[in-house]
Parts: C-alpha cells; sequence; structure tokens
C-alpha cells in the first residue's frame, strides 16, 4: 500500500494533499459510491440493494478490527448488528426518546456486551473461539424469540417512527445516500486507524502478542477495545437497516450474514477495509441482484470465496493495488526512456 | 412419552452427535485441527440420500450408497483442493485454516440448496423392520439402527487406530505433521485417509439421523457446533471420548428443552461450551504424554 | 563511584513440574552497567530473561526495580522500565520495518485502557505525528537499518533481530534485556548492537546480554554471570571468568579444572572495546 509507504513523508510534505494517509482509498470509494447511487437513481429496489450492501459492509467493517487486524475470528456479529438494529426499534416503539438516540445506545450497548462475551471468551482463540460466539449468536436469536415482552418474539418489531434530526425528516433517498457516507466516511477512518500507532499495536497483536505485552501494552484490554469498537460498528449497521426497512425480527441478522461478512474482505481483499466494503458491494449483487440465476447467487460466491482464497489471497483491492503499483513503475520509467 | 423414552432418545442423540465427534476426531488426530464442514457432510449425506429417494424414486439402499460416496468425495476435496493448499500457503497458522473450512462449510450448504432445494425433506429409514417395543418403550428401527452403527464404528476405529500400521501413524503424523513429514512418513496419504473415514462416519450419522427430524441444506451448522462441542467435551484422550462427549451433549439436547422449554438446549450449549472452553479445554479424558 | 542500583534479583527460581530450569538466582545490576549472561544451552539464560521480564511467572524468588518491587504481566513490567527482545524475532512480518520500529514508542502512549480507548479515535483522526517519524528515523540511523519500507517477514534473521533491538530502544527502557541478539547477525549487526548497548550505558541505564558467544559478549560487558543447569557459577569480571575453572568446567566438562587448568583459557582474545 502506498499509503503505508508514505506515512512520514505526510508530515513532511506538509499540507500536500496526495500525501494524506488513507485519501487514496477515499478518492476511489467515493467515487465507486457516486457510480453506484447514478446507476441506482429512483429506483426502488436497487435502493434497497445499496441499503443492503452498506450494512453488509458495516458488519465487515466492524469484524475487520478484531478479525483482519487483531487476528481473532469473532462471530457473534449478528447479535452485535440485532442490538444496533433492535435500539431502533425499541427506542421507536417503546420510548418518546428522538430516535437518533438509538444511534447511540446500540453501538454502546453492542460494545459492552462484545466487552463481557469477550472477557468469557478471553482464554479462547481459533476454532474454539469461532464456536463459542457461534453459539452466542445462536443463543442471541433464540433470546430473542423467547423475550417477547421485550423484543416482540418472533415478529419482532416494525412500525418505527421516522427518524427527526433538529427537525429534518430525511427522504428515503436522502437515508439511500446516507449509509453510503456512513460507509464511506467509517471505511475512510478504519484505514487511517490502521496506520495510525493504535493500528500498528494492534496489527501487531495478530502475529506478535509477545512483543506488544513486552513493549507495555496489556493485550487481552486491547482485545477488548478492539472487540467493542468492531461490535459498536456493526451495530451502527443493524440500526441503518432496521431503519431503512422499517422493521426488524429475530431474523433479520442470520449467521449466514456473519459468513458472508467474514468472506467480504477475502473477496475485496483484506489489505485495507475498503476491500471490505468491495467484498460487500460484490456479495450483495451476487447474492440479492443476480437475475440470471438467482438462487445459485449465494452459491457463486462461496465457490468464487474458496477460489480467491486460493488463487488470489490478496482479493480484488490488493489484486488492482498491484497492478496499479506495476503501471506506476512502467509510467515512472517511461520519461527515463524518452 | 414416558421418562424411558426420552432416555432412549436422549442416547440416540447422543450417537449422532458421538459419530460426528468421531469425524472431528478422525482429522484432528491425524491433520491437527477441527474441521468445521463435519456438519454439512453428514448434512449432504442424509439431504442427498432423501432427494435421490423422493425425486428419483431410487431405492433407499443404493440412494444411500450414492450419497456416502459423493460425501467421501466432498471431504477428499476438502483436504486435497482446499486445506492442503491454504495451510501450505500459510505455514500452518490456525486462522487461514479455520477461515478456509468455513468457507468450505459455506460452500457445501449453498451447494446442497442449490441441488436439492431449499426445504426440509423427510429422512429415509434403512430398517424396515416393525418398532419394537420393550416395556413401555417403543424403540423405532431407526434408532436402533443408529445406536448400533454409532457403536460399531467408534469399535472399528479403535481397533483399526490400535491395530493396524496406517491407524498407528495416523497418530504420529498428527501430533507433528512437519515431524512426520521429515521423518519420511506419508503425511499426505495419512491425512487423505483420516478425511475420507471422517467423510464416511458423518455421512452415515447423516443419514442415519435424518429420519428423526429430517433434514435441509442448513442442518450442517447446527451439527457442526454439536459435533465440534462433543469432542471437546469428551476430549480427544481416547477413541471413545467423544462418544461420552456425544451422550452428555445429547443428555443436554433432549433433557433441557423438556423441562425448560424450546430454546432450553440452545443456552445449555453455549453453557456447556463456555464452561469447558473455559475450564477444561483439553477436555475430560486427556492423552497422557510420554515424556 | 557508587552507582544507583537498578534492578536486583533474589532467589529467582522457575520448575517446570519436577524440572528446575533456575534455582535460587541473585544478581545486582548497576546503573550504567552491561551485564552478560552467559552459559551452555538449557543452562536457564532465557528463562531468567522471562523471569525478569514478566514472559514467565517464577516459582519463587522476588524481583526490585529502583527500590520498588517488579511484579504483574510483562506489560506492566515493561511500563516500569524493561525493555526486551526475544531469542526467536517476534514481529509483525506484514507490517513494515518503520512500523515495526514505532511499536515501542507508541505502546508508551496506549498504556492504560482510557487510553486504549482514545487512542482509537485519536488515531483515526491523526494516524501520524511528526515526532513518531524523526524517533524512528533515529533509531534507525542509530542502529544502520536501512530502507525501512520492507516489510518485516522480507528480512534475514540478522536484520530482524535488528529490528527488535530498534524496537525495544523505542521504549527508551531503564534495563534493555538483549536474547540472542547476535544470532544470525553479519558484522554491521553486531556494530549496530554495540552501539544500542553504548547508548544505554551512556543513558546511565542498563543491559543485560544473553547470548551463548562467550567472547563477543565478553568484549562487549562489565561483568559477566556464568550460568549452568540453572545457577550460577561465576559472576565477576568478563576476563576472569574466561580464565576461571567454572568455565573450564561449564564448556569443557566436569574434569577440565583437575587435569586442563594450566592449559590457559577459552580461545578467547578479550579485546576491550570499552571506552
Amino acid at each position: 500500500m502506498t499509503t503505508q509507504t508514505s506515512q512520514p513523508a505526510a508530515v513532511a510534505a506538509g499540507r500536500d494533499i496526495r500525501r494524506v494517509p488513507g485519501i487514496g482509498g477515499l478518492a476511489l470509494g467515493c467515487a465507486a459510491a457516486v457510480l453506484i447511487l447514478l446507476w441506482v437513481g429512483s429506483d426502488g429496489y436497487k435502493q434497497t440493494l445499496v441499503t443492503s450492501a452498506a450494512t453488509y459492509a458495516l458488519i465487515a467493517l466492524g469484524m475487520y478490527v478484531p478479525y483482519l487486524m487483531a487476528g481473532s475470528l469473532s462471530m457473534a456479529y449478528s447479535a452485535y448488528a440485532g442490538i444496533g438494529g433492535y435500539a431502533v426499534g425499541l427506542v421507536s416503539a417503546k420510548t418518546g426518546l428522538p430516535l437518533a438516540v438509538a444511534w447511540l445506545v446500540g453501538p454502546i450497548v453492542a460494545a459492552l456486551l462484545a466487552v463481557l462475551l469477550g472477557l468469557v471468551t478471553r482464554r479462547l482463540s481459533g476454532f474454539f473461539l469461532a464456536a463459542v460466539t457461534l453459539l452466542f449468536g445462536m443463543a442471541f436469536t433464540a433470546f430473542l424469540i423467547d423475550a417477547e415482552a421485550l423484543s416482540g418474539g418472533s415478529g419482532g418489531l416494525g412500525n418505527l417512527r421516522p427518524l427527526n434530526l433538529f427537525g429534518w425528516t430525511p427522504s428515503h433517498y436522502q437515508m439511500v445516500l446516507g449509509s453510503a457516507v456512513v460507509v464511506c466516511v467509517i471505511a475512510f477512518l478504519l484505514d487511517r486507524l490502521r496506520l495510525s500507532p493504535w493500528g500498528v499495536i494492534v496489527r501487531t497483536m495478530r502475529d506478535a502478542p509477545r512483543a506488544v505485552e513486552a513493549a507495555g501494552v496489556r493485550v487481552p484490554v486491547l482485545n477488548l477495545v478492539a472487540l467493542a469498537l468492531g461490535a459498536a460498528i456493526a451495530a451502527v449497521g443493524g440500526g441503518l437497516f432496521t431503519y431503512s426497512a422499517g422493521s426488524i425480527t429475530p431474523d433479520t441478522f442470520t449467521l449466514n450474514i456473519v459468513f458472508l461478512a467474514i468472506f467480504m474482505p477475502l473477496i475485496g481483499g483484506a489489505g485495507t477495509p475498503w476491500g471490505a466494503v468491495a467484498g460487500a458491494v460484490i456479495a450483495v449483487e451476487l447474492t440479492l441482484n443476480f437475475p440470471a440465476i438467482e438462487t445459485s447467487g449465494t452459491l457463486l460466491l462461496a465457490l468464487g470465496v474458496l477460489v480467491i482464497m486460493l488463487v488470489a489471497p490478496r482479493g480484488v483491492v490488493g489484486y488492482a493495488d498491484k497492478l496499479r503499483t506495476r503501471g506506476w513503475a512502467l509510467l515512472r520509467k517511461e520519461p527515463d526512456r524518452g | 412419552m414416558t421418562d424411558l423414552q426420552l432416555w432412549l432418545s436422549a442416547v440416540e442423540m447422543g450417537c449422532f452427535f458421538g459419530m460426528l465427534a468421531l469425524a472431528y476426531y478422525l482429522i484432528h488426530v491425524g491433520a491437527g485441527f477441527f474441521n468445521f464442514a463435519i456438519g454439512p457432510y453428514a448434512m449432504m449425506g442424509g439431504l442427498c440420500t432423501s432427494w435421490l429417494v423422493i425425486t428419483y424414486d431410487l431405492g433407499v439402499w443404493p440412494a444411500a450408497a450414492t450419497a456416502v460416496a459423493v460425501t467421501i468425495g466432498l471431504a477428499a476435496l476438502t483436504e486435497l483442493g482446499v486445506v492442503r493448499p491454504v495451510q501450505k500457503r500459510s505455514g500452518g497458522g490456525e486462522l487461514p485454516a479455520l477461515v478456509a473450512v468455513a468457507a468450505v462449510l459455506f460452500a457445501i450448504q449453498q451447494l446442497a440448496g442449490y441441488v436439492f432445494g431449499y426445504p426440509t425433506l423427510p429422512g429415509q429409514s434403512l430398517a424396515t423392520f416393525d418398532p419394537v417395543t420393550v416395556g413401555e418403550v417403543t424403540v423405532q428401527p431407526s434408532s436402533l439402527l443408529m445406536i448400533g452403527v454409532a457403536l460399531l464404528s467408534f469399535a472399528l476405529s479403535a481397533v483399526w487406530i490400535r491395530s493396524t500400521r496406517t491407524g498407528r501413524l495416523l497418530r504420529a503424523v498428527g501430533d507433528s505433521n512437519r515431524a512426520a513429514a521429515l521423518l519420511g512418513l506419508p503425511v499426505n496419504r495419512i491425512r487423505l485417509i483420516a478425511f475420507v473415514l471422517a467423510g464416511f462416519v458423518a455421512a452415515l450419522a447423516g443419514i442415519l439421523f435424518a429420519p428423526k427430524a429430517g433434514v435441509n441444506s442448513l442442518s450442517g451448522l447446527a451439527w457442526s457446533l454439536s459435533g465440534f462441542l462433543a469432542v471437546v467435551v469428551g476430549g480427544t484422550g481416547s477413541v471413545w471420548a467423544p462418544l461420552f462427549g456425544g451422550m452428555l451433549l445429547g443428555l443436554v439436547e433432549v433433557f433441557l428443552p423438556y423441562y425448560f422449554g424450546g430454546q432450553a438446549h440452545v443456552y445449555g450449549m453455549l453453557f456447556i461450551a463456555l464452561l469447558f472452553f473455559a475450564f477444561k479445554p483439553q477436555g475430560l479424558f486427556v492423552r497422557t504424554v510420554r515424556a | 563511584m557508587a552507582e544507583e542500583i537498578l534492578l536486583v534479583g533474589r532467589g529467582l527460581t522457575k520448575r517446570y513440574g519436577g524440572v528446575t530450569a533456575l534455582s535460587e538466582v541473585d544478581f545486582e545490576l548497576r546503573a550504567g552497567e552491561v551485564l552478560g549472561l552467559v552459559g551452555p544451552n538449557g543452562a536457564g539464560k532465557t528463562t531468567l530473561v522471562d523471569l525478569i521480564s514478566g514472559a514467565q511467572a517464577a516459582t519463587a524468588g522476588e524481583l526490585t526495580l529502583r527500590g520498588s518491587k517488579l511484579t504483574g504481566p510483562a506489560s506492566r513490567r515493561a511500563r516500569a522500565g524493561l525493555g526486551r527482545t526475544f531469542q526467536y524475532p517476534q514481529l509483525a512480518l506484514e507490517l513494515d520495518v518503520r512500523a515495526n520500529l514505532l511499536l515501542g514508542r507508541a505502546a508508551r502512549r496506549h498504556a492504560t485502557l482510557w487510553q486504549m480507548i482514545t487512542g482509537a479515535f485519536v488515531g483515526a483522526l491523526r494516524p501520524t505525528g511528526a515526532a513518531d517519524g524523526a524517533a524512528v528515523r533515529a533509531i534507525a540511523n542509530e542502529l544502520g537499518i536501512r530502507d525501512l519500507d520492507r516489510e518485516a517477514g522480507d528480512l534475514t534473521l540478522g536484520e530482524q533481530r535488528l529490528v527488535e533491538v530498534g524496537r525495544a530502544l523505542g521504549q527508551d527502557p531503564l534495563v534493555l534485556l538483549l536474547d540472542e541478539p547476535f544470532a544470525g547477525s553479519d558484522a554491521r549487526g553486531v556494530a549496530g548492537i554495540a552501539e544500542v548497548i553504548h547508548t544505554v550505558r551512556r543513558r546511565g541505564h542498563a543491559v543485560i546480554l544473553v547470548d551463548h558467544n562467550v567472547d563477543l559478549v565478553a568484549r562487549l560487558v562489565d561483568r559477566i554471570m556464568l550460568l549452568d543447569r540453572g545457577r550460577v557459577v561465576f559472576d565477576g569480571d568478563p576476563r576472569d571468568c574466561l580464565a576461571s575453572p567454572q568455565m573450564q568446567s561449564v564448556y569443557f566438562g566436569s574434569d577440565a579444572d583437575d587435569d586442563d587448568a594450566g592449559d590457559g583459557s577459552p580461545k578467547a582474545e578479550v579485546q576491550d572495546v570499552r571506552s
């Protein structure tokens, strides 16, 4: 990644916009978002696709921090997204508070739950962690069905109040736009976070936790912080989806989404958070908007993941980046020859 | 239903989980990791049999034989096509292997859904004799077969591991794939045998269990978790340990919903997982390591 | 001159089951002192480093750093002033050299829970800092590490060790523990590490240098501790150590001190590089 290599130069170059960490990804991401929004236009179904893609992207971005930066695969993200969604549903149905509060409460509750689960599973890693967090996701769904008084049981919560931000009620299209903006902002910030000292410490935890501990950072504690951050981001996604869909049930966020979210960064490229976003867009395109062989879209995705894992482990974004680096190298050589 | 009938049900469930755990055990001993695709193998066995019988009017036995062959093929493909190349590239790290088997799990689910359809199909019973009544308990032929085949699988595995050359090599290879390769042991062949046997056992388990509640393309994930839990609870100390773990989970699966309502077994599973993973991750039966 | 005593170990013992890896080790380390820790494989060198740094819990014994007890997990001890490298380099192999060097410095700003939480937000908003860049470059220069953009996984073992030493130096530790820093190093690597040792000493801090290359260690240290089967068998001047009967016995068998005592010291040419 060129952004990584230009890290100290960013300081020396001062205000040079090209040297702002993460700006390249942001520019590409925004350009892609604009193109997608142009393609969507006023088509209602395509707008739903965008909110779905944004939700998938936010769940994958949430997982990005603990899974690809810190190297621990927690799979309870259906629960975290669900909390974000139920926060919107509950604030709307059971309180008189402004709906915007849900986006504050949901992520915080999800983060706290992630910390709790992280504390209980702090000694686990790999297969054991994956199994427990999957079981937790199942138990959470069971809980939502059981706790009818709170969650509305298997019927879920519906009839949401419209969002009111200081007197402004966004239209459906503005919500679609807003979710795309939220995704771009969070991906950009995560990309910068990855390059920051915090990101360096967290990413070192993955390969060399002993070194992090020996440098003075308590690894289990930082792990909890990473899990909490990831859960909060996924909860934002859950909230967005629930608001756009107008309702939430225990089946809204299934374990299927968690599996997809593991694969999205693989498809897009694990090197940067934008890879997760790209993967989310591809996943939605294949699973929800593939008219030719609708039912097999997910199968195609699953097989694609296997192929990518074997053939192009850096994913789409990583592959494009390699091409770009090569292209730059060629371009730089041209003037010399001429 | 009498209490005794519940116990029978729990034993049957336990045998099913035990067989899944045995499949985990074989791959874990031979290849040193947990193959989460075990549940989907079992689903494949059960669903493929039912689909062949229902769609093509095939006899149960040829259908089951085809399903077992397909599942064994999938298991071999998992090792040859996915796990081995990924592990080779990543140098044996745990996370890449985990993500790879998650992808396999997901792909088999989708493949089964695409080919066999998404609705739940009724299981096909291999045994056709009448239910046997012992006192107050009615034993379905499918239950009898499940229990019998499970015990037989465990017995044969135990004999195989203890008294054949390949079986003994399995242990040697599994302790350290790299060290075994340096010693010139046929690591790849042994690993493949472990995967094939696991696929066979899992497919059999799926076929025998399907009559109990039917099977659909998404049954595999929950079965994967139950089997994993059973092998963790039992431990990998002896071939029979997974059966013990399976029995314990069978009791949980049957009695918790009976006493505490429909979803209780899900909470119970989570509770057991947390309990064991936190305090006894090596399981109840630990293999004594000779220094 | 009576320099301040920085680190004191008393009765440090480590048992694994019935095996005693380290038995009743006592030592003192003064400010500005470089202590060599030598001994054959399995003598307990790395175990001692692990007990000091907190990577392993001691079975018995206690440590004090500048008069206060040194306890708890490795991270707490690091914050108290310990820095270390590992026998097998522990680097983030997919990160570049710059990021690996930054870790030591960055860790100091992420020590408490509050700093870890705010660090995520600060990091996202302001990923790079001028001071960090300059400090990392200074450390790289001192060690002679070039090309900070390479991935750590592409480095040779010797280069990886240099990066580890640089990372530990970034913590500005009171006591720097170097566990076999020379294995796999070339002449330039050795020079870089020697330079670091001098820097730390100049700051009035201390170094514990572990290696089994006794000749090399003897040239760089003020004092040598010789370990054998978990016990300290010699503690004193490096030159005395090389000529000592204990040295003979540890490295050339137990009868060496009877028969071959007159045969002289091991082929060490003690060349004092201390200023």
